[in-house]
């Protein structure tokens, strides 16, 4: 699996980690992760650390998760990503809108 | 129905086992046609174009293995005739042998009836399924190719000066997802946008259209770059679902305030370049791509650069930056600098840029698209002065009796915090061409409004001193003063009138711009412009001076507080 997806109950965490490349052939496993998900007050931890590879669809998908994390009143981080991935979400000024560290 | 009957082909050497399996085709309405060896079986198959191959291993001639090669070779990936063997040889070798040789299945003797029969059905199944995918593909492939078309008939070939501004554009899918677009402004400055959809194909150009439509429109009315960029986000705030937005840079180069505003929303590194090839400044990202949020973000600005004349502006979409090599590396921002350094001493850019890249990635696939402009920062201006029309060496006599009473006449007075947010000239001109419709001449009458309210804006009502523009950091740090005053701005007004006389053959316009400011000593400073002018490149004075030029006459009265402008044109014949 190049996307997995765990539900810690008591952290309240939902942690999503994205192998090496996050592109558009992720799309629908990416959605499945969260798409089923309507606990509130839930914090998603986004892991890229082991991504090296993102393209702009990835962006775009990564704001549909924060669509549906705004939705049901949780929070997105983030967390580690790689130097390549970090410009890339710098160019996107990404940091604008969601917590990245 | 005949039409629809399919065609099987058998080859066999045994005219028994062809006999046999002849019936069993036909009571699945299959019309069949044999061949008795394998060469023979490939030429019926050139001739003939079944939709289905029974192949036999052992035969005289050419063997089945071979001739079901031939066979794939020839249908490639255009058709698919799915294609059996049907054999004695139970081994895992006849087996094996039989899908490397292009094979879609291997039934082995002896079978029932009814197992052939099943897979027949299965197969013709999978290769239904086939032809399915391969109507869709190149369904998706006309929809593609009519986008393209679209996109360089309708959109960009109507892009302004093609011929100064240079351009780099290669589409990773046929069509690209980044956009490339100019458009002069009425005052004679230049607006480039280059942009990035997400994704690529079809998706990806649904914003195209509205984007081209807004900043030609928006340009032309006389909107700021800032106005643009503001309203293209709402637009596409509302346009796109949330997963596509559109990474830009716009730039605003004028040669007569000799500065270039610039803001990169989610595009690489912009660059401004001197006539050396040397970076002058890099433009970073500042701002999330256009399309995500509602409204821009708060503190969203343009910057403003001083440019000299020979210095050129370049933008990239990150597919140059990307584009990879076959042992995976980028081509990254060092190789893409300096081959523009290079590109700029040579006088040719793009053809550089477009060298190194290709020698870089020897023949890899383009993941993503491609795309550069590079604008030079000078001769925008010739356009709009070159443009001015012939003022009437003298008026009629029928002139005379018209001009004592204007037409219609116009007011507007902007106080306070009201200067701030509203920028007048959009407005004005829009009444100017509701009331007497569009023309040519009112790009002139455009820059006659925009510089004398700046004018009574900033010198007078902010008291800003033009001297600030001579200083080393010139226009960048008045622009900045100007803005800090902006917002501090609670009082003041300017009363914008304008009168329209129409003459026989023309008309004329006269504006009247007064500002709650201090004045000036009108003699000396039209002395001192005039001395700059002729003597250095100064800043200051360049925008009145150009008013004067295109304006029939141009008067300072009430200490500097008042001014009128009289434009006179005529309608070309």
């Amino acid at each position: 699996m190049t996307v997995n997806s765990s539900l810690h109950s008591v952290s309240n965490q939902l942690v999503i980690s994205i192998d090496e490349r996050f592109d558009f052939s992720l799309h629908q496993q990416f959605r499945d992760c969260y798409s089923q998900v309507h606990q509130k007050g839930l914090e998603y931890i986004l892991d890229l650390s082991k991504t090296k590879y993102m393209d702009s669809s990835a962006l775009g998908m990564i704001l549909l998760l924060k669509d549906h994390v705004e939705m049901y009143a949780s929070t997105l981080t983030i967390q580690n990503p790689s130097e390549t991935v970090s410009k890339i979400l710098e160019i996107a000024q990404f940091h604008r809108l969601m917590t990245i560290k | 129905m005949a039409n629809n009957q399919k065609l099987a082909l058998i080859v066999d050497d045994s005219k028994t086992q062809c006999k046999i399996l002849t019936k069993l085709l036909e009571e699945e309405h299959y019309s069949v046609i044999e061949a008795n060896d394998g060469s023979s079986g490939v030429q019926k198959y050139i001739s003939h174009k079944p939709d289905l191959v029974l192949m036999d291993i052992n035969m005289p001639i050419m063997d089945g293995f071979e001739a079901a090669r031939q066979i794939k070779k020839l249908s490639g990936t255009k058709d698919l005739a799915p294609l059996i063997f049907i054999t004695s040889m139970d081994t895992d070798q006849a087996f094996i042998d039989s899908v490397d040789s292009g094979g879609d299945g291997i039934l082995v003797r002896p079978f029932s009836p009814n197992v052939f029969k099943a897979k027949i059905k299965s197969i013709q199944r999978i290769s239904n399924l086939y032809q399915q995918v391969k109507t869709l593909q190149q369904e998706q492939q006309q929809d593609a190719e009519l986008a393209e078309k679209m996109m360089s008939e309708v959109i960009e070939s109507r892009n302004f000066a093609l011929d100064r501004v240079q351009v780099i554009k290669k589409a990773a899918t046929i069509f690209s997802g980044d956009i490339q677009l100019t458009a002069l402004c009425p005052n004679g400055a230049i607006h480039v946008l280059l942009g990035d959809f997400t994704g690529h194909g079809l998706r990806s150009s649904i914003g195209a259209i509205p984007v081209t439509e807004t900043f030609r429109a928006m340009t032309r009315k006389g909107f700021s770059l800032f106005e643009i960029v503001a309203q293209l986000n709402k637009q596409l705030n509302h346009l796109l679902p949330a997963d596509l937005f559109f990474a830009a840079s716009f730039v605003c180069i004028s040669d007569h305030e000799k500065s270039a505003y610039i803001l990169n929303a989610g595009l690489p590194d912009g660059y401004l370049f001197n006539d050396k090839g040397q970076i002058r400044k890099r433009f970073e990202s500042s701002h999330p791509p256009l399309g995500i949020l509602r409204e821009l973000l708060p503190d969203a600005k343009v910057e403003v650069v001083d440019i000299d004349l020979s210095d050129s502006v370049v933008f990239i979409s990150d597919g140059i930056i990307e584009a990879r090599n076959e042992q995976g590396e980028l081509f990254g921002v060092e190789r893409f600098e300096n081959a523009a350094t290079e590109g700029i001493i040579d006088n040719n850019l793009v053809s550089t840029v477009n060298e190194r890249l290709e020698v870089f990635c020897l023949g890899v696939p383009q993941e993503d698209d491609i795309s550069l402009v590079a604008i030079p920062c000078h001769g925008w201006i010739k356009e709009v002065i070159n443009n001015k029309p012939v003022i009437p060496e003298s008026l009629n006599e029928q002139d005379f009796n018209q001009q004592s009473t204007p037409t219609w006449s116009w007011h507007l007075h902007l106080t306070g915090k009201l200067l701030r947010t509203v920028n007048p000239i959009p407005m004005i001109m829009s009444q100017i061409n509701d009331i007497e419709g569009a023309g040519e001449h009112w790009h002139n009458l455009y820059t006659i409004l925009t510089e004398l309210f700046i004018n009574s804006l900033d010198h007078g009502v902010l008291g800003l001193s033009s001297s600030l523009k001579k200083s080393p950091e010139g226009f960048s740090q008045y622009f900045n003063e100007r803005t800090s005053r902006l917002n501090k701005l609670d009082s003041g007004f300017v009363l914008i009138s304008l009168k329209y006389f129409p003459l026989s053959e023309g008309g004329k316009m006269v504006v009247n711009i007064k500002d709650s400011g201090k004045g000036f000593n009108i003699l000396k400073v039209m002395k001192s412009n005039t001395e700059q002018l002729a003597t250095s490149n100064d800043l200051s004075g360049r925008g009145i001076e150009l008013v004067n030029q295109l304006c029939d006459t141009l008067e300072y009265i009430e200490e500097g507080t008042s001014v009128t402008a009289s434009y006179v044109w005529h309608n070309k014949s």
